[in-house]
């Protein structure tokens, strides 16, 4: 049934060296003017006809729950199908079909050579049928997950810089779809990458897990109160540090259905409610800096709904000026283009000292200081919301604080939404 | 069988047509038709010449630019000369959207008295447009031709909803929903400058004009509109009808910028606040949730400058503005004498108010449809019940009654779209957020006139004049 690679093992991951010694010479010359080098289109052509199988919250964990040698394999074979096709494949014709100019732009021709250098390694594994080549698989994998923590800062600064040769919303387009498969490639990658490590852990019994547990990436019973305190917590932490001699951080309350629970991927949870709440700590700490009285307290309400979780972050940190309001869910307009284009010049540093702590690129932004405005926490987060079939909105009183809205489908069984929003290239 | 049948009938048939000739002429004499087609004089050709005059935009600034009342006689001629510039296009307009509907909702009685009612305001209009307004005799007949306006077309949405209601077999919801838009929209404005003219008139004539004039009221507008005070007014009102109809009230509380105040159409605002009320006050009584607090946060922007050109395209962009006026010759319009309105158009104060309930949220399944005429998606039965000149559904609903219009439209569900219509007349609008199992957040966002604290010290008209005569002396 599946189409076995016509390559002996050894020479596969011949090949592979090969692609990464290429790789290397190219990168070396990456600050020039080098356009990526034409590629035969037809190998593209296959995988791009290949269909895309979404899979859902619900069975990430019920596949991960009783874990067999076999199961861990046949999750080792579906990784190495999907990652070339709809997730790599699909991103790099689209790529393909913007116009030369904007793939020639350095930091997204990096993009670019990442992505086809992933999708020639992927494309190349035959079957993986013993424990032993899931093991080399993963060490794969975790090799290209780290190789693309540079990806987003990249992808967002070439857009930036491309702004004037491609119609904005193209490009909004273009990047949510990036971004949506990235999130992809990478849930169903460290989902993979876990599991693994979880067989291979000397007290693993292959039986059913208990209910509070992670599956994977997979927490089963997230629950959303202390999440938020957790995020909190580091997020006053955060804008404590750096805004001057004993600055007053606001107080964040929790009320509603503080018992909610539901199954999510805990580090995409994080970073969305990490980027509300610094948003609206940071708003407070602003309007309030250079009055005597105490900033007033963010207020989160948790409400459960029989489908859904809605988490809403009531600030009064003086609301959102109106000139702004209309750019907010952008990756590239807006009057603040170039501020943002100068301060993610330093976060591919960031992302490379921070990953040694952990190899995760959201903890690498979450932890960004403070000043460091990229405008792009807002559409990101909505990405990540969107990805698992909820959705994030923002309302704001000009002059008094913002409401921002996420919502949490609670069941976990919609599939991940490769295409929502924008419908992206007809997959 | 069949061949006795046969021959039977066309006699009869026969027979029946001729008794009905016999008695009536055909076809029959047009004014003894049930609903007459057309009975007004304006011509078709005088109608296409005017729907296809461009439709100048309306803003806030343009109705307070004629100064303060008492006017005096050549401020109050401009203002009628403003009025009757943008009135024939538009109803023009309106008559041909309803001419383009389908000859089975014009012909029914309701909609067509609608229909004819257009006709018989654009006839009346025709001496004025013709020419100049120069005496003010002629202003005085005008001004009777707005009062006649104004009246003619005050009950518009139920005889439209009913009418509507009954055609709903051969019309598809969205379509009406789509025409009702932008009829109602349309219908705000034209209302407006009728009204404006009418107030400045009756504020600068007559006993009016001798008593002491209040400084914030340029006819409908009020320059220091007080969110606050409308709140609390629309609470009593509401809270009482809650009272009579539960027995009890829910408590409101208002923070923020309590004390903000705007240059806005108070009408309008208190028709949108007490709709917005009643739903936040039926459901948290409905929820068992009396106990809970309505919170109402008033929030006022700081003054953003903007032009009058930027502020009209922002409100031309969506479709629901189209049938007003369009992007189409917009900028020739602004660059134009005509839209110079001095420094009221610099900047747009901006007013929002949050409505905080704690009654339980819309269920999901209601979501799609809240912006919609509820009317336009009854089933038999509730069309049967709204239909009828009794709604069953009364209590609260009677409040609809209240505001601009002193029609009512209860049970029809026009609540929240025609709120939203007003909010985004003058580029604000009205969002929603529901929390299913805890409550509803609703957003009001109004945008006032810049500049107004120049506008309230202005003298009137009257003090001009007082001043100029004390000059000649």
């Amino acid at each position: 049934m599946l189409r076995v690679a016509p390559l002996s093992r050894p020479r596969a991951f011949c090949v592979a060296r090969c692609v990464v010694s290429q790789n290397r010479r190219w990168a070396s010359s990456r600050g020039g003017r080098n356009p990526p080098p034409w590629r035969p289109a037809s190998t593209l052509d296959d995988w791009v006809d290949r269909p895309i199988r979404p899979i859902s919250l619900r069975q990430l964990f019920f596949f991960g729950r009783t874990l067999t040698e076999g199961r861990l394999l046949s999750s080792a074979n579906y990784v190495r199908m999907e990652l070339p096709t709809s997730r790599l494949a699909h991103r790099l014709r689209e790529m393909q079909r913007l116009p030369y100019v904007v793939v020639t732009n350095p930091h997204l021709s990096l993009v670019y050579e990442l992505y086809y250098k992933s999708f020639e390694t992927f494309r190349r594994v035959p079957v993986i049928r013993t424990l032993e080549e899931n093991d080399e698989f993963c060490k794969l994998i975790s090799d290209n997950l780290k190789e693309h923590l540079a990806v987003i800062p990249n992808l967002v600064m070439g857009v930036l810089e491309c702004q004037d040769l491609v119609s904005p919303d193209t490009m909004d387009q273009f990047v949510q779809a990036m971004l949506r498969a990235r999130i992809s490639r990478r849930v169903i990658a460290e989902q993979h990458l876990a599991l693994t490590d979880t067989f291979d852990s000397p007290w693993h019994v292959p039986q059913i897990s208990s209910e509070n547990e992670f599956v994977g990436e997979v927490l089963l019973r997230c629950n959303a109160k202390e999440i938020i305190e957790r995020c909190g917590r580091f997020t006053q932490d955060i804008c404590k540090s750096s805004a001057g001699v004993d600055p007053i951080v606001p107080e964040i309350r929790i009320q509603g259905h503080v018992n909610a629970t539901f199954p999510y991927v805990l580090s995409h949870l994080e970073y969305i409610v990490g980027e509300l709440l610094r948003n609206s700590v940071q708003a407070v700490m602003d309007k309030y800096k250079d009055t005597k009285i105490p900033p007033p307290p963010i207020d989160v309400l948790i409400c459960e709904a029989p489908q859904h979780v809605v988490i809403r972050i009531s600030d009064q940190g003086g609301g959102i000026p109106r000139d702004i309001m209309s750019y907010l869910w952008s990756f590239c307009k807006g009057p603040r283009r170039a501020t943002r284009l100068q301060n993610f010049k330093d976060v591919p540093t960031l992302a490379a000292t921070m990953q040694e702590m952990r190899d995760s690129s959201l903890s690498t932004l979450a932890s960004r200081p403070p000043g460091l405005r990229l405008g792009m926490g807002l559409p990101m987060s909505r990405v990540y919301a969107e990805y698992w079939a909820g959705g994030l909105e923002l309302h704001t009183l000009e002059g008094y604080g913002v409401d921002a809205f996420l919502q949490i489908s609670k069941l976990g069984n919609q599939n991940e939404q490769l295409t929502s929003r924008a419908s992206i290239d007809g997959v | 069988m069949l061949k006795a049948a046969v021959p039977r009938c066309p006699p009869l048939l026969q027979r029946r047509w001729q008794t009905h000739h016999s008695h009536q002429p055909f076809p029959p004499d047009i004014h003894q038709w049930s609903h007459p087609p057309s009975k007004a004089t304006v011509s078709d050709d005088e109608i296409s010449r005017l729907a296809a005059k461009p439709r100048r935009p309306l803003t806030l600034a343009d109705l307070v630019k004629h100064g303060k009342p008492p006017l005096r006689d050549a401020d109050l001629l401009s203002s009628a000369n403003f009025t009757v510039s943008l009135l024939p296009a538009r109803l023009a307009h309106r008559i041909q959207a309803l001419r383009n509907l389908p000859f089975i909702v014009v012909a029914n009685p309701n909609v067509s008295t609608i229909y004819n009612n257009y006709l018989h305001s654009l006839s009346t209009l025709e001496p004025f447009y013709k020419k100049p307004i120069e005496t003010i005799e002629e202003e005085m007949k005008f001004t009777e031709a707005m009062a006649d306006l104004v009246r003619t077309h005050s009950n518009t949405i139920p005889t439209m909803a009913k009418g509507f209601l009954q055609c709903r077999k051969y019309i598809d919801p969205a379509e009406v929903t789509k025409f009702l838009d932008q009829h109602l929209r349309a219908r705000i404005g034209t209302r407006l400058v009728a009204e404006q003219h009418l107030a400045l008139h009756m504020a600068s004539t007559g006993e009016a004009a001798k008593q002491k004039p209040d400084p914030n009221h340029v006819g409908v507008i009020d320059l220091g509109l007080r969110p606050a005070d409308v709140i609390r007014q629309c609470e009593g009102f509401v809270g009482e009808v809650c009272e009579l109809k539960y027995g009890v009230r829910p408590s409101l509380v208002i923070d923020g910028d309590t004390d903000a105040e705007f240059a806005h159409i108070p009408m309008h605002l208190e028709y949108i606040i007490t709709e917005l009320l009643k739903n936040a006050f039926r459901a948290t009584i409905e929820s068992g949730n009396e106990r809970e607090p309505i919170e109402v946060t008033i929030a006022s922007a700081p003054d953003v400058s903007t032009t009058k050109l930027q502020a009209l395209r922002k409100l031309s962009v969506s479709e629901e503005n189209a049938y007003d006026f369009s992007q189409d010759g917009l900028e020739e319009y602004c660059s134009s004498s005509d839209a110079d309105i001095g420094p009221l158009n610099s900047a747009a104060p901006c007013i929002t108010l949050r409505i905080r309930d704690r009654g339980g949220g819309i269920p999901p399944e209601a979501l799609a449809n809240i912006w919609s005429y509820s009317f336009t998606t009854f089933n038999n039965e509730q069309a049967a019940a709204a239909g009828g000149d009794n709604g069953t559904d009364a209590g609260l609903n009677t409040i609809a009654s209240s505001g601009s219009d002193q029609s009512s439209i209860a049970g029809l569900g026009y609540g929240l779209p025609l709120s939203r219509a007003y909010a985004e007349y003058f580029g604000g609008g009205i969002a929603l957020q529901s929390m299913y199992g805890w409550g509803t957040d609703v957003y009001l966002t109004l945008q006032g006139i810049g500049k107004m604290e120049e506008a309230k010290r202005a003298p009137s008209g009257y003090e001009i004049l007082q001043g100029e005569m004390a000059k000649k002396e």
